[in-house]
């Protein structure tokens, strides 16, 4: 049974994934680009629900991250320019993870809300920094992001891009989807239910929650590598407090607490900042409009809204099935 | 020259103490952590500026008229944001308010547009000279009202009786209930209350750093200072607040002035580090 529903699962995936990766052919580069856009968000919130959605602690300084490693792939791109992309995203990476790691050793004293504050503090400064230390990040006209390059095949067009962003996305989703099923993401999950119950369980609440720093800033490091070479230019202001919250919104209505809920914000924010791009304003309203609707009328987001109906779904099926009346048996 | 720095540095840390009050005042009696208080005193602000420079009200009227609105500003957060999410735990209550400030900043922004309006000071613009001491009669004035207004918030909570029953509901919501005490209504109050602590803000610090959307920043330091005099103590908001006014003010005296910035972040953050219960918190147990 297992074995049939994995065979009908590879038909169904492996056809959709090579239509994905044809699809460069076909787009329009304008199109391609966001696909690129799309998929750093996409990262960006599966490390962002690491720490929000399955440990239950709220940053509202995640753009920093980004822009750790969008600006450490900029300089080491340029400063070492033999260093091939294989070597500067994991680098990237780390050097995020590193610095939430270091974070996450003082906040993991705290509970609550001091931990939105400490990151809040953390995103103001490091954009403080990108602005003010000039000889490095050259303020605030920014830097120029090297293209990647594989052997001889340099990756600089959108198109070509594609072909290095969205496997490593694709990659780094299946290892959260992973991740998240292992005794680590189960930790993380009893975390956000209780810290004093989960400590009583056996739980090292420090290290569970410095580790789910770490790898959420490890994400988001790889996501601000890729977003690096995708703008091509970076400069100090895609890195605010406001992008920070932009993130917020993407998994709030996404669905916290999940992988999939995960993608799907990071769709809806691409799509409305598409859509609303020449309105900034506006389109702050809407996030914050959409903050506040889905936090009362919807906590768990769109993923969390479809994952009860279907829920709701089978119930019914399996009510009709056996015919019990109504309200017997059913809590 | 330091003693008139220091004394503008507690101006503007009376300030940050109202802030820090108007969130201390919410946490005290909900345990709910208002991200938008720094907005809801840009709000009202603009109200101000609305009325006197849009529809020529005269200004002191305004500056009343702002106030009620501000003290609605707060029943209105209460009654469209916190009472729909009455279940919700403190987490999304935090991210509800998070919400509630960027919508604040954002329409704003459609309205007002985010350039700098001059506004008119309370106080008159002239330096006064008190023995030895050179300062200006604004900080003074902010000093002064800003110690009026705690005089008369210390008299409310301790002797009126509806400052007793929101002492009760802070307490214990459920021997304040078993007292007759509305708690729904306490907590209405308390919105109330911090909305016009936050209208107050406005009018006394938009005069010295313009009227703008950007005034809602102001929270930061409201936190801050919160936290190091010990979030959740009403005395510790004031001095915290006050405190963190004369550091800001003081150390771009010793340092270079960029770091005048960052001053706020690294007091929350050293703070939070060294001594997470700040100068006068309580360390407090919790139950699963």
């Amino acid at each position: 049974m297992r074995r049939v529903s994995f065979f009908r699962w590879t038909l169904i995936l492996v056809p959709c994934l090579v239509l994905f990766f044809m699809a460069p052919l076909v787009l329009s580069k304008y199109l391609v680009f966001i696909l690129n856009l799309l998929a750093v968000y996409v990262l960006v919130a599966i490390g962002l629900n690491f720490v929000m959605g399955y440990t239950g602690q709220i940053s509202t300084g995640h753009a920093a991250f980004l822009a750790l490693g969008a600006y450490f792939t900029a300089i080491c791109a340029t400063r070492a320019s033999s260093l091939p992309f294989y070597v500067l995203l994991p680098m990237a990476g780390c050097f995020a993870g590193l610095v939430g790691f270091l974070l996450g050793i003082p906040i993991l004293r705290l509970r609550g809300f001091y931990i939105a504050m400490v990151t809040l503090a953390f995103g103001a400064v490091v954009s403080e920094i990108a602005l003010q230390w000039s000889s490095l990040t050259h303020g605030d006209d920014g830097l120029r992001v090297p293209s990647a390059f594989l052997g001889t095949f340099v990756f600089d067009s959108d198109k070509r891009l594609f072909y290095l962003i969205q496997p490593v996305t694709i990659l780094l989703i299946l290892a959260a989807r992973n991740i998240v099923s292992t005794r680590v993401g189960r930790a993380f999950l009893a975390i956000r239910q209780s810290e004093t119950a989960a400590q009583t369980l056996g739980i090292n609440l420090s290290w569970y929650k410095t580790s789910a720093f770490a790898l959420s800033a490890f994400y988001t490091g790889v996501a601000g590598a890729l977003f690096a070479y995708a703008m091509t230019h970076i400069t100090p202001d895609s890195f605010s407090l406001s992008t920070s919250i932009d993130f917020i919104a993407m998994i709030v209505i996404g669905g916290m607490g999940s992988i999939f809920g995960s993608i799907i914000g990071a769709v809806i924010l691409t799509a409305i900042q598409q859509l609303l791009g020449s309105l900034a304003e506006v389109q702050m309203l809407v996030f914050g409009i959409a903050l506040i609707v889905f936090m009362i009328f919807m906590p768990r987001g769109i993923s969390g809204a479809l994952r009860s109906w279907r829920a709701a779904v089978k119930a019914r099926k399996k009510q009709s099935l056996e015919n019990t009346p109504k309200g017997e048996g059913y809590p | 020259m330091l003693i008139h720095i220091v004394i503008s540095g507690i101006a503007t840390g009376c300030i940050y103490s109202l802030v820090a009050l108007g969130l201390t005042l919410i946490y005290k009696s909900t345990e709910h952590v208002n991200f938008a208080q720094g907005d809801m005193s840009m709000v009202s602000g603009f109200i101000a500026f609305t009325l006197f420079a849009w529809l020529k009200v005269p200004v002191p009227l305004a500056f009343f008229l702002a106030l009620v609105g501000s003290l609605g500003l707060g029943l209105v957060m209460e009654f469209l944001l916190v009472k729909p999410a009455i279940r919700a735990s403190h987490f999304n209550v935090f991210i509800i308010t998070l919400g509630a400030s960027i919508v604040m900043q954002s329409a704003s922004g459609l309205i007002w547009t985010h350039n700098e309006f001059p506004f008119p000071s309370l106080f008159p613009n002239k330096s006064l000279v008190l023995g030895p001491v050179r300062t200006d009669a604004g900080s003074l004035g902010i000093i002064f009202s800003t110690s009026l207004l705690m005089l008369a918030l210390f008299l409310f909570f301790k002797y009126s009786k509806t400052g007793t029953s929101l002492r009760a509901v802070s307490q214990s919501q459920q021997a304040a209930l078993l007292m007759g005490i509305s708690v729904k209504r306490c907590f209405a109050l308390t919105w109330a209350i911090s909305g016009l602590v936050a209208g107050i803000a406005a009018l006394l610090i938009a005069p010295v750093v313009f009227l703008s959307t950007a005034l809602g920043f102001v929270v930061v330091n409201g936190f801050a200072g919160a936290i190091l005099g010990g979030w959740g103590s009403l005395p510790g908001a004031v001095v915290g607040g006050v405190i963190l006014g004369v550091l800001e003010n003081i150390a771009p005296f010793y340092f270079p002035s960029e770091i005048r910035n960052i001053i706020p972040f690294a007091v929350l953050v050293g703070v939070l580090v060294i001594r997470p219960s700040g100068i006068m918190g309580e360390e407090r147990r919790r139950r699963v």
